[in-house]
């Protein structure tokens, strides 16, 4: 991605762009299943993305066939399924096209474009400290994927499969309610340990995620990392207790998106820039994010 | 048995005064990027052309977001011509553009005739373009004086433009004005090559629970199928009225939207929204094109174009007299 002093909006012509493999293509929904409050988890058989995508990267999912909904709507990466031909993501319904999405059955086709948008760095080298991920509400998604991958359970796409790490990873996992927290066990299961808060109290610790983060981030063993995921305040927080904490953390955004790979400059979020006048500069989060260095990032 | 001779394929090249085009399918200012960004999904040598993202004399940072929202079968954006300046514009992306094989129509905007001239004859000298485009009619930018409003203004645009370079000018245009075909003319009597038609329509979108619009600017500009038919209108009536190569653009996704643009008045069409929603979509009208005209037999785009006959039960359409008449 473009350094501190490029003048660029973009990365630059002899950089690769993050969805150089990208396909546009047809999948067929193999599964839609209810896992909380107003959240599903869809399948889709689709060998050509299953392959390639890897976890922090998204797709775009549109419903053929329709004028409206008109655009796609990005969605992370959940997990890739074991045969290697189909693959996961998880939502939550807040709109029109989540509405009509949950109306999806197996064998319904949906339209997809990805993989997209650079995902998460590589994992640390086997012996550093355990990687935390905080995740707020449907945020979790990405961090199946990411965690297995730790674990060495996993290859995804070019990457391939990496040393499994002598510290698990961690999933530190914030939601309204018990009622909204999702496939606590789809993680415990396959080796990520789960601390659960939720506002109300009703499940996990009672309070923000971010207060389980802060107690964590002093305790051993230190963590050698955060990842982070779920809405704008949350992640600001997070950051800054990483900050404080001298640990590096990178955010995954979720900032609305009309195309998913550069096209519109409908998603841009704010990026420190020393050379701009204000000290930042917008940056098309599909295409030099949607992870990135928290610390690059001007929260709002 | 005498074999029977494949019919020829469609003849598809098109010209737009002295821009020639291997056929009609061009992707419109803002919604291909520079191009790069759709090298991995769309065979960028089939393409009539691409017009890159518009380019202003200064980087601009552009509008704070939303910058886009959707609505029923169409979208309103407010970018604000987000873009990183003419010279880095030249040295950045015309080196990459002139190498697709395709031709290269850029975008400029400027707040003045003399910056609008400029920065073409910048462009012109930097090698690379094979036409320019004038953004007479971005609905984002607020400040500058709107151009593309008045007959006046866009013929003083374009005549600065066709003193200071050589290229081919097509003047894009707002339809956000009572009379299209009047600014048309002017355009075209000052030495445009072409028309573009249309620009976004100004409209809003708005969230009464918090009182304010959606959009971070407020006011944004409507795009996609759902001003189709409003741009398919401004085309005929332009044609009707003025005689200048039309590129339509409006809301086209699909081979049938082309064949309508063309029948009605245009030469060429820019795809754009539909870029968003279906990436690889430019690259297939090329090959729909082809096959819907040999299928119906049509020899050349050029004989499609402007072939709309009268409507039914009037003797015209289009004009406010006559579609007062079919009323009755
Ligand atoms: C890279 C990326 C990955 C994502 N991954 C997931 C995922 O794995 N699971 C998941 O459930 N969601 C994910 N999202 C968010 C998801 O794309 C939106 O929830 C979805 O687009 C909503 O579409 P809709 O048609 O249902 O809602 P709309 O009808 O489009 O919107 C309803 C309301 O929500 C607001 N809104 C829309 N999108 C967002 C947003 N991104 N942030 C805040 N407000 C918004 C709108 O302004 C509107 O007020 C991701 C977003 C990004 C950018
Ligand atoms: C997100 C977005 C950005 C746009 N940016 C520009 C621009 O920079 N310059 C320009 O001349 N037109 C711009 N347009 C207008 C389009 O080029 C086109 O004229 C308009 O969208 C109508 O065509 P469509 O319905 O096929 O999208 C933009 C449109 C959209 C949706
Ligand atoms: S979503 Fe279109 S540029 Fe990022």
């Amino acid at each position: 991605m473009s350094g501190p002093h490029a003048p660029a909006h973009e990365p630059l012509a002899h950089e690769p762009l993050p969805h150089a493999d990208a396909v546009q293509t047809i999948a067929t929904v193999g599964l839609q299943e209810r896992i909380a409050r107003d959240t599903f988890r869809l399948v889709l058989e689709c060998p050509e993305i299953a392959a390639r995508i890897e976890p922090g990267q998204f797709l775009m999912l549109r419903l053929p066939g329709r004028d409206d909904p008109l655009l796609g709507r990005p969605f992370a990466l959940y997990d890739v399924g074991s045969d290697g031909t189909s693959f996961s993501i998880g939502y939550v319904v807040i709109g029109k096209m989540t509405r009509l999405m949950t109306e999806l059955r197996a064998g319904d086709q949906v339209e997809l474009w990805g993989p997209l948008g650079n995902g998460f760095p590589k994992p640390p080298e086997s012996n550093a400290g355990p990687t935390l991920m905080v995740a707020g509400g449907i945020g979790q998604t990405p961090f199946l994927a990411a965690g297995r991958e730790i674990l060495g359970a996993a290859a995804y796409g070019e990457r391939g499969r990496f040393e499994a790490s002598a510290h698990p990873p961690e999933l530190l996992y914030g939601a309204r309610s018990a009622e909204y927290v999702a496939e606590v066990d789809r993680f415990t299961s396959r080796g990520i340990s789960v601390s659960v808060a939720t506002d109300d109290g009703s499940e996990g610790h009672h309070g923000y995620v971010t207060e389980l983060l802060e107690r964590r981030l002093h305790a051993d063993p230190r963590p050698a990392r955060v990842l982070t995921c779920g809405p704008e305040p949350m992640m600001a927080a997070v950051a800054k207790l990483c900050e404080a904490a001298g640990v590096p953390c990178w955010a995954s955004l979720e900032s609305p998106m009309a195309c998913g790979f550069g096209a519109c400059f409908s998603c841009v979020v704010r990026v420190k820039q020393s050379d701009a006048a204000e000290g930042w500069d917008y940056r098309r989060s599909c295409l030099e994010g949607p992870v990135f260095r928290a610390e690059t990032l001007v929260f709002d | 048995m005498t074999p029977t001779a494949d019919p020829p394929a469609p003849d598809l090249s098109v010209a737009l005064g002295r821009l020639r085009l291997a056929n009609p399918i061009l992707v419109a200012s803002g919604t291909f990027g520079y191009a790069r960004e759709f090298a991995p999904l769309v065979d960028l040598s089939t393409l009539g052309g691409v017009v890159p993202k518009t380019v202003t004399p200064q980087p601009r940072t552009g509008n704070p977001p939303p910058r886009t929202v959707e609505t029923p079968a169409g979208m309103l954006n407010s970018i604000g011509l987000d873009n990183d300046g003419v010279d880095h514009f030249c040295a950045h992306h015309l080196p990459y553009l002139s190498g697709l094989g395709t031709a290269v129509i850029a975008n400029v905007a400027g707040k003045s005739p003399d910056e609008f001239a400029a920065m073409a004859a910048q462009v012109e000298q930097a090698g690379g373009a094979d036409a320019i485009e004038l953004n007479v009619s971005c609905p984002n930018v607020s400040g500058g004086v709107d151009y593309g409003r008045t007959p006046e203004g866009a013929a003083a645009v374009v005549s600065a433009v066709r003193a200071a370079c050589d290229l081919p000018i097509l003047a894009k245009l707002t339809p956000n004005v009572t009379d299209v075909p009047s600014v048309a003319k002017a355009a075209a009597e000052a030495g445009a090559d072409a028309v573009t038609l249309v620009n976004t329509f100004t409209g809003l979108a708005v969230n009464w629970r918090t009182r304010r619009p959606v959009l971070g600017n407020g006011i944004g500009g409507l795009s996609g199928p759902a001003i189709k038919p409003l741009a398919l209108r401004i085309v005929y009536q332009v044609a009707q009225a003025v005689d200048v190569p039309i590129v339509g653009c409006g809301g086209i996704r699909t081979v049938d939207d082309v064949l309508e643009f063309l029948v009605c008045g245009a030469s060429a069409v820019q795809v754009g929204t539909a870029n968003f929603a279906d990436p690889t979509v430019s690259g297939r009208l090329v090959k729909d094109l082809a096959a819907a005209m040999s299928e119906e037999g049509v020899l050349s785009v050029r004989g499609l174009v402007g072939t709309l006959g009268p409507a039914k039960t009037a003797q015209a359409v289009g004009t406010p007299s006559s579609s007062r008449e079919s009323d009755r």
